[in-house]
């Protein structure tokens, strides 16, 4: 009945038939990019709770007797809500998992090699949407202005500031000011409920146009299948009714697994760690900054060359090009690995030891700088950690290229 | 965009005039963006805070930068041979660049390059802004022999030497932690006798 009453004004089978009737692939790889998609609607909901009870201001006020930050005394009160402090740990929890979703679905497509033409544009759409979730994520640490918040921050504001010729400004740019002064609260306040979010959601709309418009790559078995049967179309299920019903038990299942975490395991406990105060503890970032935590920690403060006026410090190199030659090695990936005519299909990864090593390297080395942040716990010396950082992936490429190799020539 | 050469005029002006418009459109487009580039200079104000010139003055009192006594004139008997505590001059805790770090070592453990003449008794202070990131640095205390004790930044590990003038001993800090004159006066209260010797805060 409604649905004749709206097909009649909108023409609803049409839609019907074009969009719900889309192929999806059945393999449960392709899930992970829906995993971040899903995780970034939960910090949409979960953030707007949020948003409405934060309060963006570094004034003073009396908290249970003692004068601290507006921004955390208001986060201290969400937390004392019925629920408020779940749905906080939610919120961070579903930016933890987005993260590692993005990450995930990235080495995917990276060892399927799902980058190659007609994909690149949405490879690098894909990692324009990993470093603005970064930058989400990172905007948020701030805004509890706990002491772990305003040490993170500081960090980065150094971090910046000691960008060779432009550091000055842009630091000014970023944190409204020098940090911390009274801007820089509402100014992340800012980027991270509105400008980031816009940024993200338009590169998700980019992102799936591509995808739709491009199709998904399909497994190489699907080619056979497709040329003993002469068929041409894509195999799998379409959206309506299977991939929904699929799609939504995976969205409360996720949602069920993020309620369960938040409400058994603490994060960014801000109680904890307390209002700003003058002395720094321990403390380390969220897991996905831990490589350019690491790294920081590697490089030798003695490290520093003067160009034309610009002084490139052991900050810029271990917080700004260390990050960013790795995402330009991504961006280049699929100008390098090219194919001439376009490719539908996904590859094995054994049978590609080349780029597969490579990527189980790289991998490796994330791992270690990663560890790198752990230095201190384990004892070693910048040194020696820097060595390993180094000789422990080029071992691990080597003993996959090789292995991989042999399996090829057995194969064949 | 090459002009043809056969001749044919009316395909020659409708190339130039395709040439002057988008010519236009470009230069607009550059104009109208790069007027909004001075945008950029009001997005960025000079709002004082993270820049560290410190306000130590000669005779100033120092005080407990946190915990319970936070405020509270330190005296030279709270310390013991090995203790090292966070401490502000007296009335000017409001500024970061203010906090030092006092050391209690035996007399005799102080080498060059540290400035003999700014300790006392055994006390030494040092800026407790690590020079790397601006971290605040921390003292790891070595129960059994104190003079090996050292100051170390827990946010990425630079090490200190606090006997050798604040020397980095390890970890990506560029230079040492600015030196401070501290004595301890007749009262027994302790009291800087010289502003920082040398630069404080993040070399960036």
């Amino acid at each position: 009945m409604i649905f004749r009453w709206l097909d009649e004004r909108l023409e609803l089978k049409k839609f019907k038939d074009k969009f719900l009737a889309k192929t999806f692939p059945t393999h449960p790889t392709f899930l992970l990019g829906e995993l971040a998609l899903f995780s970034f609607v939960t910090l949409v909901l979960t953030g707007i709770f949020l948003g409405l009870l934060y309060e963006p201001s570094t004034k003073m006020v009396s908290l249970f007797g003692s004068m601290v930050p507006a921004a955390y005394a208001s986060v201290v009160k969400i937390d004392l809500l019925p629920m408020g402090m779940i749905i906080r740990r939610i919120h961070h929890w579903s930016a933890m998992i987005m993260i590692a979703s993005i990450l995930t679905h990235l080495a995917r497509v990276y060892f399927t090699s799902a980058y190659r033409k007609p994909r690149e544009i949405n490879w690098l759409v894909g990692l324009g949407l990993f470093g603005t979730s970064l930058g989400a994520s990172f905007t948020g640490y701030l805004l509890p202005y706990s002491q772990f918040s305003v040490t993170a921050t500081s960090i980065a504001y150094y971090v910046s500031k000691s960008v060779p010729w432009i550091g000055g400004g842009l630091s000014r740019l970023l944190f409204s000011g020098e940090f911390p002064s009274d801007g820089t609260v509402p100014r992340f306040f800012f980027l991270h409920v509105m400008l980031v979010p816009a940024v993200l959601v338009g590169l998700i709309a980019l992102h799936l146009l591509i995808l739709v418009k491009q199709k998904h790559t399909e497994p190489s078995a699907n080619r056979i299948r497709k040329e003993s049967h002469g068929g041409k179309k894509l195999i799998g299920i379409p959206v309506w009714p299977e991939q929904v019903v699929i799609s939504l038990s995976f969205y409360f299942f996720l949602l069920f697994v993020v309620s369960l975490m938040a409400t058994y395991v603490p994060l960014n406990p801000i109680e904890v760690y307390g209002p700003p105060a003058p002395g720094t503890p321990v403390m380390r970032p969220d897991w996905y900054f831990l490589p350019i935590y690491g790294f920081l920690k590697l490089v030798p403060g003695n490290l520093s060359l003067s160009i034309a006026g610009g002084k490139i410090t052991p900050e810029t190199i271990g917080g700004v090009i260390f990050p960013a030659v790795l995402f330009l090695l991504l961006a280049v990936i699929p100008f390098l690995d090219r194919v001439k005519e376009p490719l539908n299909y996904v590859e094995n990864p054994l049978h590609r030891p080349v780029m597969t090593s490579i990527g189980i390297g790289g991998g490796v080395f994330l791992g270690m700088t990663a560890i790198s942040g752990y230095l201190d716990v384990f004892r070693i010396e910048p040194g020696t950690m820097m060595l390993y950082t180094v000789l422990v992936p080029l071992v691990a490429w080597g003993i996959c290229y090789t292995l991989l190799r042999l399996y090829n020539r057995r194969r064949e | 965009m090459v002009e043809k050469s056969s001749g044919n005029k009316g395909e020659k002006t409708a190339i130039s005039r395709r040439r002057i418009t988008l010519g236009i459109l470009l230069g607009s487009l550059a104009g109208a963006f790069g007027s909004l580039l001075a945008l950029l200079k009001v997005l960025s104000p000079e709002k004082k805070g993270g820049g560290y010139e410190a306000t130590i003055v000669l005779g100033d009192r120092l005080v407990y930068a946190q915990g319970e006594k936070a405020g509270t004139p330190l005296r030279a008997a709270a310390l013991k041979d090995g203790d090292a505590v966070l401490a502000y001059p007296v009335g000017k805790a409001q500024n970061q660049a203010n906090l030092i770090q006092l050391i209690r070592l035996k007399e005799k453990a102080f080498k060059p390059p540290t400035r003999l003449d700014l300790t006392d008794q055994g006390f030494v202070a040092y800026s407790a802004i690590c020079t790397h990131l601006g971290c605040t640095v921390s003292w790891v205390k070595n129960q059994t022999s104190p003079d090996t004790s050292f100051t170390e930044c827990f946010c990425h590990n630079s090490i200190f030497d606090p006997t050798r003038g604040a020397k980095v001993l390890g970890g990506p800090a560029p230079i040492p932690l600015a030196q401070v004159g501290v004595k301890v006066a007749e009262d027994g209260v302790l009291l800087f006798t010289s502003g920082f010797i040398g630069p404080i805060g993040p070399q960036v």
